[in-house]
This record gives structure tokens, C-alpha cells and sequence, in this order.
């Protein structure tokens, strides 16, 4: 979830509202507002309002929900005389521009830039795969004509905060953070996308700027190059940052001449979305009768431009907004607007029996038998770790890919691990120590599937199978499970005291004394005895024998 | 006048009577100890519980006496050295030369000598030993000294000769003992014994002894020893708790695999392909396989590339569906639900394990539960979906706000904050209507609405929790002391 940090009184004087009602009002729009004890206050916005980035699109949002401003109109527009010549290099073939005037930037709002700028990369460019933002000082570039095409890696630029000399693009690409970062996302065997001022470098999207055009407190104007692998994401970003930035004091647009294969394009494109929301649709979706005054009003307020037609509306959603996709979406700002706190509720009418999972219903069971037996229940992650399961003689197991611990990078097939993992951190436990789980296990298949089971562990001065061989009958016995016995040879258990339980020619589960060995390795001095049971099995063998 | 009754525990009747069978009213406990052969310890302490009862009187004594020294057990063994030197002279006919007395006595005869003819028993002339008395009077004079000795040997002695102590023979020691008398004869407090019983037994109920004794007071006030029971895990009871609501609220549980495939845990929700939730850094992954056929799901894939296709603007991928992937959410259980097309109205609900590329601390895990109900029929509205979440939070003891959001695969989507017992507003529901996407991608045509919340975040806060690891703690103590939470 994008977290954007503004100093304390920002928002508070782009909106006019105190504290209190700026927390209030940003809750209703999907913000969580939290002021730190730093002078910093942070808002939590979602992702699909990447409009709201920056100060100014809070504000006009804001501006919406409260009614001060309704709908949408374009901002001034003129023609900025730029020509960008666009070759579409292969890896990152789009490219789109403009320029705002008068955005007048000082110390503090470089900052909020760089962050709405940074925000808008990791959500809707997705980390500047899709789509990535640059930002010019527009007084600083060398030539108003503008070239994006593949550059050689000998080619020199001067890499924005390396000031000096003129790097070639490889040492700019190797050596800088953001390079190291980005510089695989758009590379070539032959060269990389670079957008040249005249024949100047100004850029090597989606990597870094150049220094020549940086951007610093008292730049007035910007001009601004969004390029990307997806078309309608680049145009999209660049509308969001142009309307937005738009609202400043004094502040309009100049177009860019685009010019791609002799097809020639103005950017920003300023494209507004138009979708026809039925007239019932609110009323019936969200369960509120809805008259058309109350629709238009709360589409309105969304800064949405609003036609009564007949048997509905049409809805001019504006170029900020890239989370309208259908009418359902225009039916969330309504509810929005009129505060979801409003809407009201229908109390649930239960006209029907709930039913629980035969599964849980017996571990339910499995467990009051497991406590009966004096066994406390433990709780452990599948998620552990592959020493455990190599010290246990555990295999076969089911490892995953990409972990973040080593600890948690293998899925345990079996909860007797865990078991033990538990015991030998209780070896001071008032003895005996008797433990049982009821979890989750998943094994190796196509896909690995899970199962729950049951695990029992007896810590003691002295203890041996015949102890756990007692309460395992004594379970499978209540449970009015058929079983059969056989001796069983696993590196977890003593050889000659460990046995299979078999139920109908199914493997239902095994117990014996855990193996020296085995103890001594997990640091364990007492002896355990361990069995674990498949509760599938036992569920599958009542739901045979039982008649409804 | 009543007569009076002396309640004496098994053990005090038992002594008491040994000790007026052997006919002993006063004594050393030591010496009694000895002689009738019971354990000193024990003997010491019925004594003094007895003495608590006012039927005995125990003192303490201090003693100074003398011992024989092992240089005096060895003289009693073979004799003194002037003995010795005494019977040698008698032997050889009153006289022996110097030398032949030092070949015989070894390193004691300069004692011998020197004590022999201090006491006058000898004279020494010219190089020879001479008895210079009856040798049979000296010996008697010499056992009169040994017998005090073999006293001190025995028992000790207050006075010792001073001689013995000169000479190193007996040293002197304090002792201490306990003198014990009765105040009331043994006999009699026999007669008139009551005897109480710590524990009634089987054996006493038997034999109709019971009605003979007394079932001894206790001090009720005591502590007695510390137990616990074995017991259910805390956040099994709350996740049991949980499912008792949804049952109660009219939804069938439903259960999904645990390692499943991003069809239905992205795809059919309506997740964008290269969403950032679906990249490797945020999703856990199986070496084993990487992919499973989609065979089995050929329509369901058809429908779903066509939602993607048109609501994305992308060539939708069968291969990425097709991804193994440790569930990030149990809404993938609720989406093969819908994918089998149930028959309206619905109520569904699935408790399980998610799993997340987090890494440990004090709010996260790499794994935790989520619960995810759906529910759903023609006519299903938004104002349906709030009204279940404020009956679970009702439910569950707490107030709720709504805030709007945003998932992926609902609209509207809503947020339910909950206030804590602590005053806090903790972020719990995630919810909303499906989107009509999610629905054309499994072939429901009903409004349903999906609403889940993480289980452990919850639990922690119901519990005090404040380090969410603690919830799977290995202390097996500490689970064992947990105060009982009831709901």
C-alpha cells in the first residue's frame, strides 16, 4: 500500500481543513491518515488512486467529497513547440510529453515531487518495468527537438547526481544505485533507450535523468517524459501527472508534438473515460433507493462530468482516473460520496443450517481424546526448517522456491518434527511432557496436496512405546477405527519399537520410541516416544461406517 | 469429669507404644535410638510433635567429655607401653639389658622406659632395666587407668584421669544430645490414644479401622501442590470460536489445497498478470512442481482469459495461471467454490493457512490463517455485505467503522476497522461485491459478496498479544499457566 509522507501542515492548508476533518474526510476516500512525531504526517493511499499521489490530487480530491468543486473540465492547453522524434526501441517502445508551466518548485515540494514521482513507479509502472517518469528542468534543455531511440554504450551522458564529467552509458549503467537497480529492465545487446535534447543525452529511461536538466528549487517549468513497454499505461501516467500538477497556483499544460513513423501525435492526450451507468444500478447493487439527484450529486462530487440520459447516465470519468473500469466502479464512488457509514445494512436473516467440515468436527473430537490423555496441544508453522527435517530423517518433503528465512523454507511433512522441535525447548517442563498438534502436513505431489493430522509426543525420566502405543489404541479405539499393526523402520524411531498402523490397506499413521540419535541431536536428554495419525483417513473411514 | 483423649498420628502411636513395651519413660534419644534399633531422625522428630501435644518433654544438651584418642584405642588394643616394658621384665626374670628392651619394645620403648621409671616401676643400673616393684601390683595400678580408657572409649567421660590427657590419650569434646521424658506414662497415653489418619484409604474403609481412628484436622488455609491440566492451544479454541460463529450464521464450511495455482488464487480474481502481488519477491513459490496442467479446467480457463483479455488489454497467459504457488489467500478456496457454480443462495466459509514473503517479527509470519466467507443470491446487495460484517464484529464483542477500498476483485469494496478492547481501531475485514469480472470468469450470475480478515492479528489482540510469534510459542509451561479467556 503506497505510503506518502507530506510535512505536517501541508494538507492541512491545501484543503483549508483542520487535523480532525482532514483525517476524517481522507478515511472516507480510502486513506489512513497517521501524524508522526517528526512534523511528518502519513497517508496510506490505495493503489487504484495513484491521482492521489501528491498534494494536489488529495486537495482536489478532497475539494470533491466535500462539494466545494464538482466535475471535471480540461486545464489550459497550449502548444509548447516541442518535437520529440520517437524510433521505439524495441524493449521500451512508447514514449509520451509535455510540459506545465509555472509549477514553481521550491526545497520542499522537489521532495513531494520525487515521491509522487516514485509512487506512480512502483504501483502503476509497476517498479518502472511498464512505465517510468522523468522529470526536466524545461529551461535547461539543450534543443526543443527530442529524440527517443536506442543509444550505443559507448554514447556520454552525465548521470543525474554525478556531476562532472561525461560518463559513457555503460559506466552510468554499472555504477550508479539506479543503474544497478533498473538497468536490466530495458537493455539491448546493442544499446540503450536514451531520449537526447539536440544531441545532448537528457535521459536513459526507465534508469536515470541526466544532470544537465535536473530539476531544483526555483525551476518554474517542467517538462516531463513518461516512457514505457504498454502504450495506454504511459499516456495514462502522463495524464495523471499533468491534470494533477495542473491544479498548482497559476499553473498550465503545453503539448508535445509526438512523432513515431511519421505518425504524428500530441501528448498529453487528456483522454477521459465515458461510461453508461444505468439509472437502477446503484440502487440495486448497493440495496439503497437511489433517486437521480443523489447519483449525479455523488458523481459529481467524484469529479466525475455527469449527462442525465434516458434509462441512465452518462459518466465522463476524468484523465486522473485510471480505476474506472466499468460502471460497477462509478457505483463505489457513488456509495463513496455519500459515506459508506450512511449506506446502512441489512441485518443477516440466518433461514438456513450452518454445517462444519466433517474434518473439523473430528479433530474436534481427536482433540478433547488427546487432552483426556493428559497430551497439552501445541500449535506450530508448516513452514520450517530443512535441518529439523534432516536431523529428523524427514526427506521427502516439499520445498519452497523463493524463502525469505531459511528457517521457514521447506513444508513440513510431518507434524512428529514439530513435535520434537517443541520438546527440546521444554526440557525443564515439569515432567512428564506430553504434547499433541492437530495441523496441517503437506507432501510431495502434482500439486503437493495437504492433510491434517494428529501428532503425540511423550517427554519422560523413563518412557517407551508401550505408552504411546496406549493412547494411540485407546483413540483409534473410541473412534471405532479398524486397525492393524506392523513393524515399521524409519531414522526417527529405535529400531524394533516403532510400528505402521494400517486401516483397511491405507497408511494411517505410525508411532514408536524416537531414536537416541535423533534426541541427542535436537539436544534432547529425556526419552520421547512420537506417533502421528492422517485424521483424512479417520474421517474417510467414519464417513464408510457411519450411517447418516 | 471427661476423660481425657490424646490424638496421636499412626507414627506417634506406633513409638509410643514400642517405647512402653521396652519400658522406656526417659532417655538420650541417641542411646535410646541405639538400643532399640529406631531411626534416630524419626525417634527425634515424633518426640517433638509429641512434646506439641504437652505428652513429652524434649531438652537439648551441650557436654563437654572426653574420648579416647585413636592413640588410646591402640593402647587398649595392645596394651600401654609401660605395660608392655612391665610384663617383658616380669617374662625374663626381673631384668633385661637396654638394648634387648629396645630390640623388643621397637620405637615405644623410650616411652615405655621413661613413663615405667617416672611412675617408679623400674630403676635403670648400669646398662640394665629392673623391676622395681611387684610386677602384679603394677599391672593392677596400670588397669585402674585403662579401665577409665575403656570408659571414655564407651561413652566418654565428664572427668578424665589427668594422665590419659597428658599423655594424648583421650581428648576432650562437646557433644550434644537430647534428653526426652515423658510427662504422662507411655501406658496411660496408650489408653487413652485416639489415632488420626492423614489420608482415608481403601484399606481402612476395609477393614471397619476407620471408625477406630480420627481423620486429622488440616490446615485447610495451606497451599497445596501446583497442577495444571493439560489443555487446548489458545489459538485453536479462537479459531474453533470462529468457525461456531460462521456455523451459527448459516455457512457450510469449505476447505481448498494448500499449495494451489494461481488461476485461482489471481487469475479468476481478476489480478492483473503482472500484478506486483504476483512477482516472485511476494509470493512464495514450490520447487516442485512449478506448473500443473490446466486441463481440467478448460472452460473455466476460456472464460477467464476473456474477462483478462478485455478488462486488462493484454494477451491473457495460460502459463502463469498455470504457476504453483503456496496460497496468499484463502479467497482462492472461495473462487473454487464459485468456480463449481453453486446454487444460489449461497453461504460458504473456509478457515485455513495463507502464506506471504514476509519475514519474521513482532507483527508478521511467513504463514497465518485467514477466514473467508461468501455469500450470495439474486438480489444480493452491498447493504447485505455490511450487515454480516457488523454481525461477526457484533458477534465477536466489537464495534465497527467502514472505510472504503480496494481489492482487486471487489466493487465496492470496504475495509471494517474494529475497535479493540485496548481503544484501538484495528484494520481486520477485507470485503466487498465481487466484481462482475470475478463473476463472468466463473459463470455466476448472482451478485455475491466475499469478505475475509486475518486470524492472528485478531487472536493477538483478543489475547494481549502484543509479539504475534508468541501464538506459536514452544513453551509448553507457558501454555500450560494461560490464564483462561472465555468468549
Amino acid at each position: 500500500m503506497p505510503v506518502l509522507k507530506f510535512p505536517e501542515g501541508r494538507l492541512e492548508s491545501l484543503t483549508g481543513l483542520s487535523r480532525r476533518e482532514l483525517e476524517d474526510v481522507l478515511f472516507r476516500l480510502k486513506c489512513e491518515v497517521d501524524y508522526l512525531d517528526d512534523g511528518y504526517v502519513e497517508v496510506e493511499v490505495n493503489p487504484d488512486r495513484p491521482d492521489m499521489y501528491v498534494g494536489e490530487g488529495i486537495a482536489r480530491a478532497v475539494g470533491g467529497l466535500l462539494g466545494r468543486r464538482r466535475g471535471w473540465s480540461l486545464p489550459r492547453i497550449v502548444d509548447s513547440g516541442l518535437v520529440l522524434y520517437n524510433e521505439g526501441p524495441p524493449t521500451r517502445p512508447y514514449i509520451a510529453a509535455a510540459v506545465v508551466y509555472n509549477v514553481n518548485v521550491t526545497e520542499d515540494y522537489i521532495e513531494e515531487l520525487v515521491q509522487f514521482q516514485e509512487k506512480l513507479h512502483d504501483t502503476i509502472g509497476r517498479r518502472r518495468r511498464k512505465a517510468a517518469i522523468g522529470l526536466h528542468d524545461l529551461s535547461k534543455l539543450p534543443s526543443g527537438k527530442l529524440y527517443y531511440k536506442l543509444a550505443s554504450y559507448e554514447d556520454e551522458m552525465i548521470p543525474l547526481g554525478h556531476p562532472g564529467e561525461r560518463t559513457p552509458l555503460k559506466r552510468a549503467l554499472e555504477e550508479t544505485s539506479q543503474g544497478r537497480k533498473y538497468g536490466s529492465l530495458s537493455a539491448t545487446d546493442n544499446g540503450h533507450p536514451a531520449l537526447y535534447s539536440g544531441s545532448d543525452i537528457i535521459a536513459i529511461p526507465p534508469v536515470i535523468n541526466s544532470e544537465i536538466t535536473r530539476v531544483e528549487p526555483g525551476t518554474r517549468d517542467l517538462f516531463i517524459d513518461v516512457t514505457g513497454t504498454d502504450k495506454a499505461t504511459v499516456e495514462k501516467v502522463l495524464d495523471i501527472i499533468t491534470t494533477t500538477l495542473a491544479e498548482r497556483e497559476g499553473a498550465y499544460l503545453g503539448k508535445v508534438k509526438v512523432i513515431r513513423e511519421s505518425v504524428e501525435e500530441a501528448t498529453p492526450k487528456l483522454s477521459a473515460k465515458t461510461v453508461f451507468l444505468g439509472k437502477d444500478e446503484p440502487s440495486r447493487i448497493l440495496g439503497l433507493p437511489l433517486d437521480s439527484f443523489t447519483i449525479s450529486d455523488g458523481l459529481s462530487r467524484m469529479l466525475h462530468n455527469v449527462d442525465v440520459s434516458a434509462g441512465g447516465f452518462r459518466v465522463e470519468a476524468p484523465p486522473f482516473r485510471v480505476d474506472i473500469l466499468s460502471s460497477i466502479d462509478l457505483v463505489e464512488d457513488i456509495a463513496i460520496a455519500i459515506g459508506y457509514e450512511s449506506i446502512g445494512e441489512n441485518k443477516p436473516v440466518v433461514d438456513r443450517q450452518g454445517r462444519l467440515q466433517a474434518l473439523t468436527l473430528l479433530a474436534r473430537k481427536v482433540r478433547d481424546l488427546a487432552i483426556g490423555l493428559g497430551y497439552t496441544e501445541t500449535m506450530q508453522l508448516t513452514l520450517t526448517s530443512p535441518r529439523l527435517l534432516d536431523l529428523t530423517g524427514f526427506t521427502s518433503r516439499v520445498e519452497v522456491e523463493n524463502p525469505v528465512q531459511q528457517e521457514y523454507s521447506v513444508l513440513r511433512p510431518s507434524l512428529i518434527p514439530s513435535l520434537l522441535s517443541t520438546l527440546s525447548r521444554n526440557l525443564h517442563a515439569r515432567k512428564p511432557v506430553k504434547v499433541f498438534e492437530v495441523g496441517n502436513v503437506v507432501v510431495p505431489g502434482t500439486p503437493p496436496p495437504d492433510e491434517v493430522r494428529l501428532g503425540l509426543a511423550i517427554m519422560d525420566e523413563e518412557v517407551g512405546y508401550e505408552d504411546i502405543q496406549a493412547s494411540v489404541y485407546s483413540i483409534l479405539r473410541l473412534l471405532n477405527v479398524e486397525f492393524s499393526v506392523e513393524p515399521y523402520k524409519h531414522k526417527v524411531f529405535v529400531e524394533g519399537r516403532a510400528a505402521r498402523i494400517i486401516s483397511r490397506g491405507t497408511l494411517l499413521g505410525v508411532m514408536g520410541e524416537v531414536n537416541p540419535e535423533v534426541l541427542l541431536a535436537l539436544g534432547i536428554d529425556y526419552p520421547v516416544a512420537a506417533a502421528e495419525l492422517n485424521l483424512e483417513v479417520i474421517a474417510e473411514w467414519r464417513s464408510k461406517t457411519e450411517s447418516p | 469429669m471427661p476423660k481425657e483423649e490424646y490424638p496421636l498420628s499412626r507414627g506417634e502411636y506406633n513409638l509410643v507404644k514400642k517405647l512402653a513395651d521396652a519400658g522406656v519413660e526417659k532417655g538420650y534419644v541417641e542411646e535410646v535410638s541405639k538400643k532399640h534399633g529406631i531411626e534416630e531422625a524419626q525417634l527425634h522428630s515424633l518426640l517433638l510433635l509429641l512434646q506439641e501435644k504437652g505428652l513429652v518433654k524434649v531438652r537439648r544438651e551441650e557436654e563437654s567429655i572426653y574420648v579416647t584418642t585413636s592413640k588410646g584405642l591402640q593402647a587398649l588394643r595392645e596394651g600401654l607401653p609401660e605395660e608392655k616394658l612391665v610384663r617383658l621384665l616380669e617374662k625374663s626374670g626381673g631384668s633385661l639389658v637396654v638394648g634387648k628392651v629396645k630390640e623388643e619394645l621397637g620405637p615405644e620403648a623410650g616411652i615405655a622406659i621413661g613413663q615405667a621409671r617416672r611412675k617408679g616401676y623400674i630403676n635403670i643400673e648400669k646398662g640394665r632395666v629392673i623391676l622395681a616393684r611387684d610386677p602384679q601390683e603394677i599391672l593392677r595400678e596400670i588397669s585402674e587407668l585403662k579401665k577409665a580408657l575403656q570408659l571414655a572409649s564407651e561413652g566418654g567421660l565428664r572427668e578424665a584421669p589427668k594422665e590419659l590427657v597428658e599423655r594424648g590419650l583421650v581428648t576432650r569434646e562437646i557433644i550434644r544430645r537430647t534428653w526426652f521424658e515423658f510427662t504422662t506414662p507411655p501406658r496411660e497415653i496408650l489408653d487413652n490414644a485416639i489415632v488420626e489418619v492423614a489420608r482415608l484409604s481403601h484399606k481402612l474403609l476395609v477393614s471397619g479401622e476407620w471408625r477406630r481412628v480420627r481423620l486429622k484436622k488440616y490446615d485447610v488455609r495451606a497451599e497445596p501442590p501446583e497442577i495444571y491440566p493439560a489443555r487446548k492451544h489458545f489459538l485453536g479454541e479462537f479459531i474453533e470460536m470462529l468457525k461456531d460463529i460462521m456455523k451459527e450464521l448459516g455457512f457450510v464450511e469449505v476447505r481448498g489445497p494448500i499449495v494451489d495455482i494461481e488461476l485461482f488464487n489471481f487469475d479468476i480474481l481478476f489480478q492483473a498478470q503482472d500484478h506486483p502481488a504476483r512477482e516472485i519477491h511476494d509470493t512464495l513459490r514450490v520447487k516442485e512442481p512449478k506448473r500443473v496442467p490446466l486441463d481440467e479446467y478448460s472452460s473455466l480457463v476460456e472464460r477467464v482469459a476473456r474477462v483478462h483479455e478485455k478488462g486488462w488489454g493484454y494477451k491473457w497467459n495460460p502459463e502463469i495461471a498455470a504457476r504453483v504457488l503456496l496460497r496468499s489467500q484463502t479467497t482462492a478456496v472461495s473462487a473454487r467454490v464459485l468456480a463449481r457454480r453453486p446454487e444460489p443462495p449461497i453461504r460458504f466459509f473456509t478457515l485455513g493457512r495463507v502464506y506471504r514473503s514476509d519475514v519474521v517479527d513482532s507483527t508478521h509470519l511467513p504463514e497465518f490463517h485467514q477466514l473467508d466467507g461468501i455469500m450470495g443470491w439474486p438480489g444480493y446487495t452491498f447493504r447485505d455485505l455490511i450487515g454480516i460484517l457488523r454481525e461477526v464484529a457484533g458477534r465477536l464483542g466489537l464495534e465497527l467503522r467502514l472505510k472504503p477500498g480496494y481489492f482487486p476483485f471487489t466493487e465496492p469494496s470496504v475495509e471494517g476497522y474494529v475497535r479493540l478492547p485496548n481503544g484501538k481501531w484495528l484494520e481486520l475485514f477485507g470485503a466487498g461485491l465481487f466484481r462482475p469480472e470475478v463473476l463472468e470468469a466463473v459463470g455466476v450470475d448472482y451478485p455475491v459478496g466475499a469478505w475475509g480478515f486475518g486470524v492472528e492479528r485478531l487472536a493477538a489482540a483478543f489475547y494481549g498479544v502484543n509479539d504475534i510469534r508468541d501464538l506459536y510459542t514452544r513453551d509448553v509451561e507457558k501454555l500450560r499457566r494461560l490464564p483462561v479467556k472465555i468468549f
